[in-house]
């Protein structure tokens, strides 16, 4: 049922996502992608050159992620899983569906992330996604 | 208090300005991309501080001058690392980045508390000032080299196709940088006027209107860019953007005004607000080893009330 699978992550919680991940999937045959997006947003009156600086630093930040995934899902004991990494820019809820639409992905899983006031404070992605995902998504409950 | 609105957005873009453009100039000379970027970050957001002080003080209006880099000192670290902690959830840091850069912004505290003792900061500060900053750059971007000789590509910070052949400048670029220069001065100018006509309308003192006013104002990119950076987990930019303003407002706003005429010093600032700007750079110190390497949302709640404290006495209670 569940083939192509994207496991999206900013970061934070990482290893509980992972875990999840592994303890549901592991011994199945399946293509796991694993995503980061770039947040290229600013606020307003923000400086050309930091903004660049900003960026490089995310993707840096973003590839260190990835390589992180792909050393636990290519560990011994995950031979079923073949794995893919996608470095994307942008608005991370929108870039995360619009990969999931294109890769015609069966399932997303990601973190339930913030608690209440960080949610109040900075927002949602997890929010957002499960509002317009073309899929089936499972929400870990991240502490 | 419209003049005062247009006239901060105006330095605040004509200082953007300026740096891109002077990047890119030094960029096309061949000077070291490492150097570049240091400075970049270095000036990028302190322009309209520095701007603001060195028009107030040759303009004559030193008090709003003194006021405005130590008043941003002081809301830099109590009241942006406050409301970014507060709203990010806290902001991790790197050891060795955090000493360096803590160490300095102390040290230049302590200097400007040193000179502000002896009464009017004249050129012999300056050059001290100056010469102490020289060092910390020459700190920076040896930093800087260390660290890129493993992760630095400059074809990752500066686009292949944005690289001009060396000493060939394009002369747009030295036209806007002229802009963005003519911009800040024009913007500076009216910014400090409006500020001290909005002081005499109001009858407070021109020093309060630099310590919270222009000073709130004129680190409009210093909150932007921490904010943001502590909200997308880039606590080393974020908390360095603090710290790197924090020692070239000082070093740089005051040194270089003093070295064109002597800044006289107010009897308050020295026994108030330089205590008090030094006081608050410890405070985050002790907030960030008491939380683990991170100024967590209890320590931006502790700095915001600081800063509030501050402005309480400073407005009501001493002016």
């Amino acid at each position: 049922m569940y083939e192509k699978i994207m496991v999206a992550s900013m970061g934070q919680y990482m290893d509980q996502i992972m875990e999840h991940t592994i303890n549901l999937l592991k011994d199945r045959k399946t293509e796991i992608m694993g995503i980061y997006v770039v947040d290229t947003s600013v606020p307003f009156l923000t400086p050309k050159k930091v903004k660049e600086m900003m960026i490089t630093e995310l993707r840096a930040k973003g590839q260190e992620i990835l390589d992180q995934m792909e050393k636990v899902f290519e560990a011994p004991g995950c031979d079923a899983i073949k794995f893919k990494k996608i470095l994307a820019e942008g608005d991370p809820a929108d870039e995360i569906v619009k990969t999931a639409e294109n890769e015609g992905v069966d399932l997303i899983i990601l973190g339930t992330g913030k608690n209440i006031v960080d949610k109040r404070l900075l927002g949602s992605v997890s929010e957002k996604i499960v509002h317009s995902s073309p899929c089936t998504i499972l929400l870990v409950r991240t502490t | 208090m419209g003049a005062l609105a247009a006239s901060l957005m105006l330095v605040i873009k004509s200082a953007d300005l300026f740096v891109d453009n002077l990047i890119e100039i030094g960029s096309s000379l061949g000077i070291s991309h490492i150097i570049l970027g240091v400075t970049a970050s270095a000036m990028g957001t302190s322009l309209p501080e520095f701007g603001s002080a060195l028009i107030a003080s040759l303009s004559g209006s030193v008090d709003i001058g003194v006021g405005t880099v130590i008043g941003s000192n002081i809301w830099n670290i109590a009241g942006i690392l406050g409301i970014s902690a507060t709203v990010a959830g806290g902001i991790g840091t790197s050891k060795e980045g955090l000493n360096r850069d803590w160490l300095m912004t102390l040290i230049t505290g302590l200097i400007l508390l040193f000179f502000m003792l002896f009464g009017d900061i004249n050129w012999t500060a300056s050059v001290v000032m100056i010469a102490a900053y020289a060092v910390y750059l020459w700190i920076l971007i040896k930093s800087q080299r260390k660290k890129s000789e493993s992760t630095f590509k400059p074809d990752e910070y500066f686009k292949k196709d944005k690289i001009p052949k060396e000493n060939s400048v394009d002369k747009k670029k030295i036209l806007f940088a002229l802009l963005g220069l003519a911009g800040l001065i024009v913007g500076c100018r009216i910014l400090v006027y409006s500020g001290v006509e909005l002081a005499r309308i109001a009858g407070i003192p021109e020093m309060i209107m630099g310590l919270f006013t222009l000073a709130i104002g004129t680190s409009i990119p210093e909150l932007v860019v921490t904010l943001s950076s502590a909200m997308k987990g880039l606590h080393d930019l974020s908390i360095g953007t603090v710290l790197g303003s924090n020692t070239f407002n000082i070093l740089i706003g005051i040194g270089v005004p003093a070295l064109i005429l002597g800044v006289p010093v107010e009897r308050l600032s020295v026994v108030f607000d330089a205590p008090v700007m030094i006081l608050v750079t410890v405070l985050l110190m002790v907030l960030i080893r008491t939380g683990n390497m991170e100024l967590n949302r209890s320590g931006g709640i502790i700095l915001m009330g600081t800063y509030l404290s501050y402005a309480i006495i400073r407005i009501f209670i001493l002016s």
